[in-house]
């Protein structure tokens, strides 16, 4: 070519930026087309925790308009998003998995507390009964993810009947959290 | 030209019709740019595939693609996930994506299709 250095350089220079932009461009298409499908899959994790924080979030914001506007001082009968109303109790009947009586879902978390032994009368009770050796394998076994007492597994152990939260059991009927029933 | 094809345009049997076929004449009219025969010589000696690739990397090590995402995913998050289509989204992130280059990449990628420009052009 016939063109003077510093003509023939910009040009060049240009040209560069030019073919630069190109591949850039290229790329930038690449990135959005594979994060649109994924976006559109559902496959992106943090899009759908997002999405659902933002449901949640709306829904409670729609809760609370709706306490405000609605003036209710007490909030025995709230309405809901859809116009529905809840008793503060809810009050479904069914059977306690460790103990067999019907429970009221509403008042469950307290039985629970007492049939499982959370509270203090059913660990008085505990440490009462129960042979040596379900202490000692109660003591070993890993607890569950479920439950807080896990650790304190001697004191939990039951009558010879029942299971410890989220211990391993030894015999009985039934089941509790996420345990394995041996024969 | 018309007066070459009428006859075979109306005594044709085929089921495919064929554009008519290019003259000589038709490409001395319009010669290819610079920019379009170094651009064919690129792709054709594969610089242009190293090229990319090593965009790719340098842009993925500096974090620019993760950068990209999170701009992807703001901007789906706000539209809503199903209304957005990939032209817009592209369209939403390009200037940004554009102006966010580190300069030593720029620049080194820069240098290299020079060095490329120098050689293909002897």
């Amino acid at each position: 070519m016939s063109m003077p250095n510093d003509d023939n350089a910009s040009s060049q220079s240009q040209l560069a930026s030019l073919f630069f932009e190109d591949l850039l461009d290229s790329i930038i298409v690449d990135v959005a087309s594979e994060f649109h499908r994924i976006s559109r899959l559902g496959l992106d994790r943090n899009l759908e925790d997002e999405e659902e924080e933002l449901r949640l979030s709306a829904e409670a914001r729609a809760k609370a308009a709706d306490l405000s506007n609605s003036g209710e001082a007490t909030s025995k009968y709230v309405v809901d998003i859809f116009g529905q109303t809840h008793p503060s109790v809810a009050n479904e009947i069914f059977e306690c998995m460790n103990c067999g009586r019907s429970i009221m879902a509403g008042r469950f978390a307290p039985h629970l507390e007492k049939c499982m032994g959370k509270g203090r009368k059913a660990r008085l009770k505990a440490t009462r009964s129960s042979t040596t050796a379900q202490n000692r394998y109660t003591r070993g076994s890993p607890g569950s993810a479920y439950t807080p007492y896990a650790n304190s597994t001697s004191t939990n152990s039951t009558s010879t009947n029942r299971y410890s939260n989220g211990t391993y059991g030894i015999a009985g009927e039934g089941y509790s959290n996420g345990t394995f029933e041996e024969p | 030209m018309c007066l070459q094809r009428t006859r075979s345009f109306r005594t044709q049997r085929h089921s495919v019709n064929r554009p008519p076929t290019p003259d000589a004449a038709d490409d001395q009219e319009k010669q290819p740019s610079l920019h379009e025969i170094i651009n064919i010589k690129m792709i054709e000696s594969g610089e242009k595939e190293r090229l990319m690739e090593l965009l790719r990397e340098r842009l993925l090590e500096c974090g620019w693609k993760d950068e990209m995402q999170n701009l992807c995913r703001t901007f789906i998050k706000k539209e809503g996930r199903n209304n957005v289509t990939l032209d817009e989204l592209i369209r939403a992130i390009t200037p940004k994506g554009r102006a966010s280059i580190p300069d030593s990449v720029k620049a080194e990628l820069l240098q290299r299709i020079r060095t490329f420009l120098v050689s293909a052009a002897l």
